[in-house]
């Protein structure tokens, strides 16, 4: 279907973004890239519809030679694009309008426009969607649209390109389930991604590497190859990083790239081993461990609260008035179904509905929900960029009510906004930084060894940044310098909101091991995230948020003991508390736990399955476990 | 985040709605040119139902229309004052110094008032009934005359179109850098030369979205075989119907009447 020899090509005509791919992607194939920020992915997938050209040898699309630009408009309706950002990839206001685009430009007749209209929506399961305004649908409703629109042109091949990066779980589960529908009638399906989750599922994988294919195969020879993929700035996916760990404890297993493949093997050794009469007992050590899974430091730091919100509730759209006569009416309804009434209401004007929560000193604090929960809104009441409407916000001691301490709290409750990168604005790094402390009236002194201090503790050094404009920096330290300037108001709390979105596995682990320095170093952390993974790897404890009210709050042990109700409001549960589920449905009688990370579950897997009883030893640093997790970064 | 909602589209299946962008286009020019040449309140009176009769047949909720309208009410007041200070006639009623108002200068500062409002009532009722994509196309159509004389019209309705698009994103994108910036010390009140640098902090990060976002939606459009006017087909192609006949008659009607009116035949 797509040929490519020696495609080489330079946006610079000095440094190449490709250089010399070759490679074939078979018709009816899911082909799945995977590769770092900048190993030239994005610039490869526009060579295969005829976005770019490339500078040395040819790309033949269906037969077609991509560079013959009488064959553009052929060639590109035949690869049809979804690209990663769902804000601007949409053209018209309506949904049919914006489906219609592509058949329209290509001259087709109105009556089947509107037919490959209808079939194109049915497809993604947008149907009944057709005169729905583009602007207000959710992120994975907009990357739906944007594959209807490709769809609508009848294409042969559908590249995506990180069209899931920047969805939450729901949208992303959403998207993937179209285009696994699609593959599955025939659509040969060219995927970029960071998920290595989603490349497990493909029937090839290639991973590029400075513009080359640095891997090619298939997922079960690619994503076990631990070492290599570090190299290349990529991790594993969770179910071979427990596999590996396994092995690396003696138990006879092979690290399976899907994890239902994983849950089987293990199920199955687990079988052998009983029927053997060998297998370990795990009841022994249980209590033991589930003691050690709550974080003994919680306890030190409880007594003192620094953000503390009791009955908060916020609507954008009512008045004063709407409000009180909103609380009449539900009074009148009765107060015993309150929670139920608003909780399942999707036409709720409440943003936030009856939310109480603490933040203590020196806590990391996880906020998970999907978009719409809440999240945002809260965040934004946490310094006083909302003042609240009920209910109150005390932070370190300030009534947020109150308009004065409201703005005196920004100072100390620092909040790093999604994609923080996007706000940079002057001229050099250093200016930026000073932006904040500036604001506060400080001497130029105080700024000057702030901006410094601010800028080292992102792992960024003054001397060589500072000035440098914001623009020529690389993403991952655009976001470190926009880290700096929220640092450089010395604030006692940082709010974080979605810190990892659109990094690469590399660039992530690095950011959540930044992260986790400065919660060391003393900052209290209340990080907003919708990977759970990365909510499990650091967590002291977990608030769940959905449709506006708090709906689970513990350790994140706690949390995810509720797989199924998490699961019911659209979040899922980290991997290995997935898989731990998934075995014990298999008859493995496992502890359900405290497994949320691989290295627990792993322990936990290898005294069932050896009986060794080293486990415990492992389990009860709750912390170091924590830590070495991460860095293996699964 | 609040969901913008200056003069956009309310999605409905009413008479009104389905009408040829065209149509309204150019009734709606009509409608202006009318509104302007009233000259009394007797005048307005028909112009006022005319009003009230399309709303109730599109079937827009009140609410949406005074929201959409709100932005637009703070002209009418700036009209209104310049009018009550200077369009002096009949009895004084109030002075101060070299400012004053007299009977005159109220009654056609409450004039002036209504009628301003009508027109952006009337003109409202366009861009709430009509979704963008066909407006822009209608707007294409009724200037494909002047192409002759070199008028891009198809890149105008283009471009129209995709700057309606991109208003809410833009507000909303807006709104979340100066939430962020204000999250680091800017205050929105801080004397001209701090209304200056808050200006820039938020304007910059906008204008480096704009860039990004215009990169990104080209390539899409792109990939999508846009290329121009030449052998595109429309999903709803336009057409007049019985509708839009109707509709040139009832405002031919609102015309006839502010004539007569204006005459002071009746």
């Amino acid at each position: 279907m797509i040929e490519c020899r020696g495609v080489s090509f330079s946006y610079d005509g000095v440094a190449p973004a490709l250089d010399g791919i070759d490679l074939n992607i078979e018709e009816g194939e899911f082909f799945c890239i995977l590769g770092g920020n900048g190993s030239g992915k994005s610039t490869f997938a526009k060579h295969l519809n005829a976005l770019l050209q490339p500078d040395a040898e040819t790309v033949c699309v269906n037969g077609m030679d991509a560079s013959d630009p009488e064959l553009v408009y052929d060639i590109r309706s035949t690869a049809g694009m979804v690209f990663q950002n769902p804000d601007d990839q949409l053209v018209a206001t309506l949904v049919e309008d914006d489906v219609a685009f592509g058949p329209e430009n290509l001259g087709v007749e109105s009556a089947q426009i509107a037919q490959r209209v209808r079939e194109a929506l049915k497809a993604v399961g947008l149907v009944g969607f057709e005169r729905h305004e583009t602007h207000a649908l959710s992120g994975g409703q907009k990357q739906r649209v944007a594959l209807a629109g490709v769809l609508a042109m009848e294409p042969r091949v559908l590249i995506l390109d990180e069209a899931s990066s920047m969805l939450d779980p729901r949208g992303r589960k959403g998207l993937m389930k179209a285009c696994h529908a699609l593959h599955e009638r025939g659509m040969t399906i060219v995927m970029i991604t960071h998920f290595m989750e989603e490349a497990a599922e493909a029937d090839r994988v290639a991973v590029f590497r400075a513009g080359r294919v640095a891997m090619l195969g298939t997922p079960d020879e690619i994503l076990t190859q631990a070492d290599e993929l570090a190299r290349l700035n990529l991790d594993m996916p969770a179910s071979c990083c427990l596999g590996r760990a396994l092995r690396a404890k003696g138990v006879p297993v092979h690290a399976q790239v899907r994890e239902a493949d994983m849950v089987a093997e293990v199920a199955q050794a687990y079988t052998e081993r009983s029927e053997a009469g060998t297998a370990g007992q795990s009841s022994a050590s249980q209590s033991e461990i589930a003691d050690g899974a709550v974080p003994a430091d919680n306890e030190d730091n409880a007594s003192e609260p620094v953000i503390e919100i009791s009955h908060l509730s916020y609507s954008y759209s009512l008045s004063a008035r709407e409000r009180r006569r909103w609380h009449k009416r539900s009074a009148a309804e009765g107060a015993s179904n309150k929670q139920t009434l608003w909780g399942n209401d999707p036409s709720s004007p409440w943003a936030l509905r009856d939310v109480s929560l603490t933040v203590c000193r020196g806590e990391f604090l996880g906020l998970a929900g999907h978009t719409g929960s809440g999240k945002s809104t809260l965040v934004q009441h946490l310094n006083g960029l909302i003042r609240p409407q009920e209910g109150s916000v005390y932070a370190l001691g300030l009534d947020l009510v109150n308009k004065k301490d409201a703005a005196a709290v920004k100072a100390k409750v620092g909040v790093v906004f999604q994609y923080p990168e996007r706000q940079l604005f002057a001229e050099t790094v250093a200016q930026d930084v000073a932006f904040g402390p500036h604001n506060l009236g400080l001497s130029q002194a105080e700024v000057a060894r702030r901006v410094a201090s601010s800028l080292a503790r992102v792992g960024l050094d003054l001397a060589t940044v500072g000035d440098k404009s914001p623009f020529e920096l690389s993403g991952g330290q655009q976001r470190r310098v926009a880290f700096a300037g929220v640092l450089a108001m010395e604030p006692e709390v940082l709010v974080l909101d979605e810190p990892m979105a659109g990094l690469d596995p590399a660039a992530r682990s690095d950011f959540l091991g930044l992260i986790d320095r400065l919660h060391r170093d003393g900052l209290t952390v209340v990080m907003v995230s919708h990977s759970m993974d990365d909510l499990a790897n650091c967590c002291d404890r977990i608030v769940v948020m959905n449709e506006g009210t708090v709906f689970a709050e513990g350790t994140p042990a706690q949390v995810f003991a509720y797989a199924d109700e998490l699961k019911s409001i659209g979040l899922g549960v980290p991997a290995a508390q997935r898989m731990a589920l998934a075995l014990a449905r298999a008859d493995v009688p496992l502890r359900l736990d405290g497994l949320y990370t691989v290295e627990s579950l792993a322990d936990e897997l290898a005294d069932l399955l050896i009986g060794c009883s080293d486990g415990s030893s492992n389990v009860s640093d709750e912390a170091e476990s924590k830590t070495v997790a991460r860095e293996e970064g699964c | 985040m609040e969901a913008f909602s200056f003069g956009s589209y309310y999605p409905g299946d009413s008479t009104i709605h389905r009408l040829d962008p065209r149509t309204k286009l150019l009734l709606g020019f009509v409608f202006l040119i009318t509104t302007l040449t009233v000259s009394s309140f007797r005048g307005l009176v028909p112009v006022a139902s005319f009003v009230v009769l399309i709303y109730a047949v599109s079937r827009v909720p009140l609410r949406r229309v005074l929201s959409s309208m709100a932005p637009l009410l703070a002209i009418v007041v700036v009209v209104a004052v310049l009018n009550l200070f200077s369009d002096q006639s009949g009895r004084i009623l109030w002075q101060l110094g070299f400012l004053q108002i007299s009977e005159g200068s109220l009654h056609s500062a409450a004039f002036m008032a209504c009628r301003l409002t009508l027109m952006m009532a009337g003109m409202s009722a366009i861009t709430l009934t009509t979704p963008t994509l066909d407006l822009t196309a209608g707007f294409e159509r009724l200037l494909a005359p002047f192409a002759c004389v070199g008028l891009p019209a198809h890149e105008l309705g283009m471009i129209m179109g995709i700057a309606l698009r991109f208003m809410p994103q833009f507000a909303t994108e807006m709104k979340q850098t100066a939430d962020a910036q204000a999250s680091r010390g800017a205050r929105v009140t801080g004397g001209p030369l701090g209304g200056v640098r808050m200006l820039g902090s938020v304007a910059i990060p906008l204008f480096t979205g704009v860039f990004r976002h215009a990169e990104t939606l080209s390539a899409a459009m792109d990939a999508r075989c846009y290329h121009g006017e030449q052998g595109r087909t429309r999903l709803h192609a336009l057409a007049f119907g019985r509708g839009d006949a109707l509709a040139a008659v009832v405002t031919a009607l609102l015309l006839i009447c502010v004539i007569v009116i204006n005459l002071q035949l009746v």
